[in-house]
């Protein structure tokens, strides 16, 4: 056996949620939810603890059955895929070990039971850098090693679809820039990653697009700059500030202007050169105009809690 | 059923320390039983209790070498047929279990066939235990082993595959008490107290018929040994009770598995 078993080049698979219901006795973990993962990019699943993220992601990965609707991964509901571990591999936020069995032989049953190369097993462990921990009882192990191995278990058939559940939970500063690479890479080799987390900031520099859902349901879905472009204003300076908020509120009504301190407004709905223009025309004096970012951890908390209770 | 699959599952139960630690009971307990019953055979028992058959006996010889071997082992293969299954749920292997094969069945049905070999193993040790406990104990009385004895071979495979059977039936028990403990506690509380006493309460009341056909009991039949109190059933309707136990114990563990959510 080689030591390197040879991956064949697949593209990711699109995974789509289908009216999604999941009842459990009378609680509505998920209700109605729909939204589409794109292959070839990381897409983050936000929502606060208890928004039905799990629930979804078990949903699709067949361990619970909907109440109604369907989850798709390329078409397929996943029980039917012809071998699950080659195409989609995950790793839920329990990490589900037996803390008896070594890193090894945890990987080695899956590999078994989905008939990948044993080989294959050492190599995953050296990728997510537990090779010297392979014969290590796992019941030792940090919660970041858990991870780890969690990590390595998705990725022990090479999917084309990845599902991680709270990866980052557990990580050091620099394991957590290590997953960001590693997801990035394999989005670019045209898988499909998609990512949970409660926190936005700790998967903004790595996701491409967001799905946002709380209490079950969709709060927004689209590419991370869209939503940030949503959220950029304008900052500006004036000693004249009450005149130009008239202004700017007279021309577009729509546009929304909001004082701070004595002499800065926040202003979106205009581009800092359409501002330049109106104050120019009014002969009003300016003492600094620029773009702000949104604060997307602010919009998230407001987006997250808005459809709260 | 594919072959991988059933190697995943004999992986899961060889790489923890569990089985070689009821293995290391399986041989404990059979050399006791099996030496007790080839030191006190034939021996006058007092109290005006009849004296039972001799070391010549082939009941007595089945007993020594096949009953005590199935009664020796028979509770360890329960215990890891309930863990088995109980850990899935405990340690959450179940999620990467069904993971990588979504298809319930096959994997309960894997999971029943690797139980079984394990189990069969345990017989195989427990046999030879047997033979060489009860038999050192035979020559030291001065008698021949005996290996010739009418109905031996046959009781002893059946002993092995009695044996191998009581793990599907701590499979069922896993899958119908997912709490390990509850399910470990219930298992051995079932078989080594309840049975007993609902067996004497059956004998008592004029009802061994029916007692006849309880698993444990049932399971003693096979290896046709001397009856203690009561008369078991021929050594081929045993096989056939226990064999229906294994069966509809395997059957609701396959049936709740697939309709679980696994969360």
């Amino acid at each position: 056996m080689s030591t390197t078993t040879p991956l064949p080049q697949k593209p990711g698979l699109p995974l789509e949620v289908r009216a999604l219901t999941k009842r459990f006795g009378g609680v509505r973990a998920v209700d109605d939810l729909s939204f589409t993962v794109p292959p070839g990019r990381v897409t983050g699943f936000l929502g606060p603890n208890g928004a039905g993220k799990t629930t979804t992601l078990r949903c699709l990965l067949g361990l619970v059955r909907p109440t109604s609707g369907e989850v798709l991964v390329g078409g397929r509901a996943y029980r039917d895929l012809d071998q699950p571990l080659r195409q989609v591999g995950a790793a839920l936020e329990a990490a589900s070990f037996h803390p008896g069995r070594s890193a090894r032989d945890h990987l080695k049953f899956l590999a078994q039971a989905a008939d990948i190369p044993v080989a294959r097993v050492d190599e995953v462990l050296a990728t997510v850098g537990l090779a010297e921990f392979s014969g290590r009882r796992v019941g030792n192990f940090s919660l970041g090693m858990r991870q780890r191995l969690g990590l390595a278990q998705a990725l022990v058939g090479d999917p084309s679809v990845l599902i991680l559940d709270e990866p980052a939970n557990g990580l050091d500063p620099a394991g957590i820039a290590w997953l960001r690479g590693l997801l990035r890479a394999l989005a670019a080799e045209g898988r499909t990653v998609l990512v949970s987390s409660h926190v936005l900031s700790e998967v903004q520099q790595t996701v491409d697009d967001v799905v946002v859902i709380a209490d079950g349901r969709l709060v927004t879905q689209g590419p991370l700059v869209e939503l940030e472009r949503s959220q950029a204003s304008v900052l500006v300076r004036t000693p004249e500030r009450d005149r130009l908020a008239g202004s700017l509120r007279e021309v577009r009504p729509q546009s929304t202007v909001s004082e701070d301190g004595a002499d800065a407004l926040h202003v979106s709905g205009w581009s800092t050169a359409e501002i330049g223009r109106l104050a120019h025309d009014q002969r009003l004096e300016l003492h600094e105009l620029a773009n702000e970012p949104g604060d997307l951890e602010r919009l998230f908390l407001e987006l997250t809690q808005g459809v709260s209770r | 059923m594919r072959l991988g699959l059933v190697r995943s599952e004999l992986t899961k139960i060889l790489s923890t320390r569990l089985w070689w630690g009821l293995l290391i009971g399986v041989v404990l307990y059979t050399v006791i039983q099996s030496a007790a019953s080839a030191a006190f055979a034939g021996l006058d028992p007092g109290a005006g209790q009849p004296t039972t058959p001799g070391l010549e006996s082939p009941e007595t010889l089945r007993g020594i070498y096949a009953a005590a071997a199935f009664s020796g082992a028979y509770i360890f293969a329960l215990v890891i047929g309930v863990t088995g299954m109980t850990g899935e749920y405990r340690y959450e292997t179940a999620t990467p279990t069904f993971l990588a094969t979504p298809r319930r069945v096959r994997v309960v049905v894997s999971k029943a066939i690797a139980h079984l070999v394990v189990g069969i193993g345990y017989g195989v040790v427990a046999v030879l235990s047997a033979f060489l406990a009860g038999g050192l104990v035979v020559l030291i009385r001065g008698n021949d082993l005996g290996l010739g004895s009418p109905g031996l071979w046959r009781a002893v495979a059946l002993a092995v595959l009695a044996v191998g059977l009581w793990t599907l039936v701590g499979i069922g028990i896993g899958t119908l008490i997912r709490n390990q403990v509850a399910a470990l506690l219930v298992a051995v509380a079932v078989t080594f107290l309840v049975e007993p006493l609902v067996s004497v309460g059956l004998y008592a009341a004029d009802l061994e018929e029916v007692g006849k056909f309880l698993p444990s009991t049932a399971s003693s039949a096979v290896t046709s040994p001397p009856a203690v109190f009561g008369e078991l059933l021929p050594w081929w309707a045993g096989a056939l009770v226990l064999g229906g136990y294994a069966v509809l114990f395997a059957a609701m563990g396959v049936w709740l598995s697939v309709r679980r959510d696994v969360t």
